[in-house]
């Protein structure tokens, strides 16, 4: 069974003005799909379409059930007064009536899974990045959603995160479910089972292979470096003055 | 305490209290969602409201929340395609020389402009407390049946859809509970001093608090101990107490942030 498919989506927040045109893609149960693209390039859109957001939308998206969302850690209000465990349980907040009291087991399970168990009781911006993260994929499995969009998971993490949220991909995966992970890093991508490159419209969509020095260059435009072996490949950020 | 026997005081006395538990219920939310400008707003923007009440001998409690109620929609409006600072400021400076203009062009409100724009704390009347009592059982009810969307929605604006948590119609609960609290909160510290009761007790004990339930609890039993101190203070020296709790809480405030860094 597909968990995502959309069909020629289009769309953005102002009537006809499109952040990503032509994305036609489907992901299947144990599938990580990478989402490459410069800044600005339509992953967070995509997701926000995915996810029913999207002022304005056009075209078809089908999915297997409500998504779970893990936004990028730099974005969460590290001076909040709640505990990894409390953030956790938000992924039970849609399920759970406000007059019935929250099981903690699901939030603590979640947490165990992601190796923070122990940190349950902590609050949550006092964790580092990675750990932090890892609370909020925690959050989205306690959602217990067959499909998962992660915005820059391994962005800025440290490394023992990093390997702890790459095994639990593998977990997860396992499970059946499909995880569409957003980020800059072409060599992580080319580990995953299917990419969908985006610049403003899509580029390419398919297995790994499919990311030629062509395919990178006109995703990324003029913020990639191909190097000369067409093996690898630099995205370089740009910065405004 | 021979301060609180005058029956004035004990009203004074039990409108703190009942605040307290307003602050209690709101603030938390107002700092989480930092909507402590929106709070101020709603009171300035409700000036007008209260300068034709003045005038017409009408209810001013009703005057200002026509004021405030239209306040909080049009920014709600304005804010959702756009930045709410901005759109609260552009509504505050609109609301703010309304009233100016009504008080002395119009209606020659006089010296009463003071009271509207300060509170009479030792001149409340039944109705007052009567008022602000349903306002904090309202408030304390929304608390209960929206704590978990106003949280999810407080921590990550972004993701808190996904979360199949409601936004939009908690989110208008909250602001609607915000501005009946300074609704009722006018009468005794005024147009310009709600903040002084609904955010610098609940902004004073984040500097401290670890979670929510020591947030809301604390700000609660803070605000009533600024209170009933700054209203002994105004009995002592004779000044009026809207500013004394103004005084005192920014005194607790700033020492708080001083011995919490």
């Amino acid at each position: 069974m597909t968990l995502v498919r959309t069909h020629d989506l289009a769309g953005g927040y102002r009537p006809g003005t499109d952040a990503i045109t032509g994305v036609s893609f489907a992901a299947e149960p144990g599938e990580v799909i990478a989402i490459l693209g410069p800044n600005g390039g339509g992953k967070s859109t995509l997701f926000r379409a995915l996810l029913g957001e999207l002022p304005h939308r056009r075209g078809t998206v089908e999915l297997a059930g409500r998504p779970a969302y893990v936004p990028q850690t730099e974005r969460a209000r590290l001076d909040f007064p709640v505990s990894a465990l409390d953030v956790a349980l938000m992924g039970a907040y849609g399920r759970t009536p406000f007059y019935r009291r929250l099981d903690r087991t699901p939030g603590l399970e979640a947490l165990a899974r992601v190796g923070l168990e122990a940190q349950a009781g902590e609050r949550f911006g006092e964790l580092s990045g990675g750990q932090r993260q890892r609370v909020l994929i925690a959050r989205a499995l306690v959602q217990d959603a067959q499909v998962l969009l992660l915005d820059e998971p391994l962005s800025g993490v440290d490394a023992p995160s990093a390997a702890s949220i790459e095994a639990l991909f593998e977990e997860l995966r396992g499970e059946g479910r499909a995880l569409l992970v957003a980020t800059h890093d072409v060599r992580q991508a080319r580990a995953w089972q299917r990419v969908l490159c985006l610049h403003g419209r899509q580029i390419a969509f398919g297995v790994p292979g499919c990311l030629t020095p062509a395919v990178l260059q006109a995703t990324y435009g003029g913020e990639l470096v191909v190097l000369p072996d067409g093996t690898s490949a630099i995205a370089v950020e740009h910065h405004e003055h | 305490m021979s301060a609180f026997s005058a029956p004035y005081m004990q009203r004074a006395l039990v409108e703190i209290l009942l605040l307290a538990v307003l602050a209690g219920a709101l603030g938390a939310w107002i700092v989480l969602r930092r909507l402590a400008f929106f709070t101020h707003s709603v009171g300035t923007a409700a000036f007008p409201g209260l300068v034709v009440a003045s005038a017409w001998g009408i209810a001013p409690q009703l005057a200002a929340l026509g004021a405030a109620l239209g306040f909080a929609g049009a920014r709600e409006r304005l804010a959702r395609d756009g930045d709410e600072d901005a759109a609260t400021g552009i509504l505050l400076v609109g609301a703010l020389a309304l009233g100016a203009l009504l008080a002395s062009d119009v209606y020659r409100s006089g010296a009463g402009v003071d009271r509207l724009l300060f509170g009479t704390l030792i001149g409340l009347s039944d109705t007052d407390l009567l008022l602000t009592a349903l306002a904090a059982v309202a408030a304390l009810g929304a608390g209960a049946a929206l704590r978990r969307a106003w949280l999810a929605r407080a921590f990550d604006p972004d993701g808190v859809r996904a979360l199949g948590v409601p936004v939009a119609w908690p989110e208008r609960v909250l602001l609607a509970a915000v501005a009946a609290a300074v609704i009722v909160a006018l009468a005794a510290v005024g147009a310009l001093l709600v903040s002084v009761v609904l955010v610098v007790p609940a902004a004073t004990v984040r500097l401290l608090a670890r979670d929510l339930r020591s947030l809301q609890l604390g700000t609660g039993a803070l605000a009533a101990v600024e209170g009933v101190g700054a209203l002994w203070l105004a009995d002592t020296v004779n000044v009026s107490p809207g500013p004394a709790m103004a005084v005192v809480s920014g005194a607790v405030f700033a020492a708080v942030a001083v011995v919490s860094r």
